[in-house]
């Protein structure tokens, strides 16, 4: 494949879609179940990339000393209100995650004719995963 | 192919190797391009170093998050300090590459196309940079 080639080919949405810009993936209407996992899986991506950059942002308090990284914990990540996002941050990834193990199964032309089966498959992983990460994040308090 | 087909393509949101029948022309897509299979393997290798950063620093430690020397200790463990170190390479890649795709659903020409892929590879190096150089800092305060 040429450079040119490869260029246009990297968008990974569906043809359509790409005409229609964004504006096409974020339409759900007429959209089977497979196309709102695309969605879902774009959101959730793109979530977790800004909370990747603001993860790396906040580390840099680390390099200022203990006392800073200590007190941010102490005031800030340890309250519930973080408790909260640390459930959602696990739910878009878990999403993202196991929406993508199906995306590449698919790709790869493996279990092609199963894609609803692969969808319930993840989605039930993904619940109770779910559950068990927000049961030790309260047992834990964060 | 074999088995029962339950769904179209469309929604799978990724270049797939589809048999023609389940897509409309305009759905068709070409083979995976080198940027999905960049993603799939990043995405595969996500799997392993995001659950074991999720386990390592949110659902073992007491109080649920390292405060600033169990983070020094953490890092500095000679297994630890590469593979944070290959999560931090592998999760921006992936996480870059996946926003390059979103930015490609626009519809750009093929040279602003080149032009996005060269400015999210430079940020993709300085965000490794800024990274490493932060890991460096830590390992070197024990």
């Amino acid at each position: 494949m040429t450079r040119d080639a490869e260029v246009r080919s990297s968008s990974s949405a569906p043809l359509a879609a790409r005409r229609r810009g964004v504006a096409g993936w974020v339409d759900v209407r007429g959209r089977r179940l497979g196309g709102v996992a695309f969605i879902l899986n774009r959101i959730t991506g793109l979530g977790v990339l800004f909370y990747l950059y603001l993860h790396l942002v906040v580390l840099s308090q680390l390099a200022v000393g203990p006392a800073a990284w200590d007190s941010l914990l102490k005031n800030w990540f340890l309250n519930p209100v973080f408790l909260v996002l640390d459930v959602v941050l696990l739910a878009g990834l878990l999403i993202h995650g196991l929406n993508g193990i199906r995306v590449a199964l698919v790709g790869l032309g493996l279990v092609v004719s199963r894609q609803k089966a692969l969808l319930g498959a993840a989605g039930t992983i993904g619940a109770i995963v779910l559950l068990i990460g927000t049961l030790m994040f309260i047992s834990h308090g964060g | 192919m074999t088995g029962r087909v339950e769904e179209l393509p469309e929604p799978t949101g990724q270049s797939l190797p589809l048999p023609e029948r389940w897509a409309p022309p305009e759905e068709r897509e070409t083979i995976p391009g080198v940027s999905w299979a960049w993603q799939a393997i990043t995405g595969v290798l996500l799997l392993v170093l995001l659950t074991l950063h999720m386990i390592a620093n949110h659902f073992v430690v007491q109080g649920g998050l390292r405060d600033y020397q169990q983070v020094i200790d953490y890092i500095t463990n000679p297994i630890i300090l590469p593979l944070e170190t290959l999560f931090l390479v592998v999760v921006s890649w992936h996480g870059l590459l996946g926003l390059r795709a979103v930015i490609f659903d626009f519809g750009l020409s093929a040279r602003a196309e080149r032009v996005v892929t060269r400015v999210f590879l430079a940020i993709w190096v300085v965000t490794v940079i800024y990274g490493v150089s932060l890991l460096a800092i830590l390992v070197t305060r024990r």
